[in-house]
């Protein structure tokens, strides 16, 4: 389990930010007294910080600088200060993302998996029982037979994959396809899904994906 | 400057003269003075009038002439007392001293009000940061407590839009332009403001398609994302019943520019309407007859993209389709 670590003064989202991210499965920290903030962080050894700008005694963005002299833990900015501006300065002093509140909490949750994943502190599946997920090539192969998914697919796949054996809402669904720049409708995430569905009973995995009613799907 | 307009100023010493010169002659001829002897006093009293005259006349004349041209030349007329030079004469002098006087004091005022309009938007942007928090907040509790989330955080969206609505007209009013200008992805940038806007769009099941985006333009990331968000709006606003809602997103490249357009199939705009839906407070038959309308979202646009440079043009057949384009300049001086 992941831990983050939240750095920011406002009680009502701290609070409210580690429920959100303890129900994605997270466990989180967060700090009250900002009187030492950069050792406070280091101590807590997270494996991410969300860390807002706008915090007691220091500037977020000195603070994040001060940090990165001596680790390479993901940070993410969170902000309400919509300026390019900050965005850059943020990035120069090595900031893994910049997001500007108030955030779509989904995608934020995105947005923390992809930095997991891309600082390699998350494993990325790359198998589903016995099937070989390529997700360079989009396709899957048991060895023998290879089938090629969609874009679509792909991504609706692995994202089921990731979060194997929990449900996945259609909404989030949607959010990552969106996020990929894949702007479909319900219909058509339907029509996904059930192919995924016949492509991988091909490989004679029925029912594979699982649908929960009024919640979402899940891949068992 | 007029010679016959500066002589008709100087008709009162002109007439004392001439009535003080036949007093003059009238003493001469009393005390027998020769015909001859009156004619040559007369002459040099006239001669010495005429070129008191033409002097003053062509004294004034240089500098007036110089003034009027400088401040016919220059297109801030208010900068006119430092590009005249001080006049060689006493009123000239006098005049000067005015001039220079209530253009201070005229600089100090514009000084104070935009001194009072920068702060104005100081607070604004402060303002913002801190009413961001608690609508932060309750999106969060929205998505911690699934039942009341929906209708809620849609709600919430309609209070950061019309916040960010504030934001950037208080930016684009301002003197102080605070973006950055660089490399921005109109791909990604789009992607962004479809994610935020995505519910919305999926419940009205708008089809959205794209082409050509994977290209970098210069702007200010974040003033674009505005821009393109209020344009998706307001397509939102004026659909047609009559089709399933459709926005065409792509852009066309030239040589001397980039051009983003952004298409939907709604109600379009009148003919007559056109010409004027970037300026203030304009809102056209659709602002009335459709969804309600400030008349402030297209004007704000023009001005942020008056600022970066951009150009913002719309097309439109009324019951068809409307079309907004923005142009980038591709100036490569503006590139590192």
């Amino acid at each position: 389990m992941h831990k983050i670590y939240i750095v920011e003064d406002d009680r009502s989202i701290r609070t409210e930010l580690a429920e959100l991210l303890n129900n994605a499965g997270y466990a989180t920290e967060y700090m009250t007294d900002f009187s030492d903030t950069e050792n406070t962080i280091i101590n807590a050894e997270p494996d991410l910080v969300l860390l807002d700008i706008n915090i007691p005694f220091v500037n977020g963005e000195m603070l994040l600088r001060n940090i990165r002299k001596k680790t390479d833990i993901p940070i993410i900015m969170v902000t309400s200060r919509t300026s390019e501006t900050d965005e850059v300065l943020s990035m120069s002093y090595g900031a893994d993302d910049y997001i500007t509140k108030p955030y779509n909490p989904t995608i934020l949750l995105l947005r923390i998996s992809a930095v997991l994943k891309r600082t390699h502190k998350d494993i990325i599946k790359t198998s589903y029982r016995n099937l070989q997920v390529n997700s360079a090539k989009g396709s899957l192969s048991d060895g023998v037979t290879e089938i090629v998914l969609t874009k679509n697919e792909m991504i609706i796949f692995q994202l089921l994959l990731d979060r194997q054996g929990q449900i996945v809402s259609r909404n989030d669904l949607m959010t990552t396809l969106w996020d990929n720049e894949e702007y479909i409708n319900d219909n058509a995430l339907t029509v996904n899904i059930s192919r995924l569905r016949t492509k991988l009973s091909d490989f004679g995995y029925e029912n594979a994906i699982e649908t929960r009613k009024k919640q979402g799907y899940i891949l068992t | 400057m007029k010679f016959s307009k500066f002589l008709a100023d100087k008709a009162v010493p002109i007439i004392i003269s001439t009535v003080a010169w036949l007093i003059i002659w009238d003493f001469l001829s009393a005390f027998h003075i020769k015909a001859g002897q009156i004619f040559i006093i007369g002459f040099v009293y006239f001669l010495s009038g005429t070129i008191n005259i033409l002097w003053e006349y062509f004294r004034r004349y240089r500098f007036y002439t110089d003034i009027t041209s400088d401040c016919d030349n220059l297109e801030k007329k208010y900068m006119l007392s430092s590009m005249v030079e001080v006049p060689d004469f006493y009123e000239g002098q006098i005049f000067f001293e005015i001039l220079c006087e209530t253009n201070k004091s005229m600089c100090d005022n514009v000084a104070e009000y935009r001194k009072s309009s920068e702060e104005f938007q100081e607070y604004i942007e402060l303002w913002v940061h801190e009413i961001k928090l608690p609508v932060a907040s309750l999106l969060l509790m929205c998505h911690n407590n699934p039942d009341t989330d929906g209708k809620y955080s849609e709600q919430l969206r309609r209070i950061d839009d019309c916040i960010e609505n504030v934001m950037y007209y208080a930016r684009s009013e301002n003197v102080k332009k605070d973006y950055l200008i660089k490399d921005v992805s109109i791909k990604r940038t789009f992607s962004k403001i479809a994610l935020k806007n995505r519910e919305e769009l999926q419940q009205r099941n708008v089809t959205i398609k794209t082409e050509n985006l994977d290209i970098f333009v210069m702007t200010d990331s974040k003033w674009l994302e505005y821009i393109i968000g209020q344009i998706i709006a307001n397509s939102m606003k004026y659909f047609s019943e009559e089709r399933t809602p459709e926005i065409s997103v792509y852009t066309t490249d030239s040589i001397e520019k980039t051009t983003l357009h952004i298409r939907d199939n709604g109600v379009g705009i009148s003919a007559s309407d056109l010409p004027y839906i970037f300026e203030k407070s304009y809102t056209g038959s659709n602002g009335r007859t459709h969804a309600k309308s400030t008349g402030m979202g297209l004007y704000i646009i023009k001005n942020l993209c008056d600022s970066l440079g951009h150009e913002v043009k719309a097309e439109s057949v009324q019951g068809e389709f409307t079309d907004i384009s923005i142009s980038f300049g591709k100036n490569n001086f503006v590139k590192f």
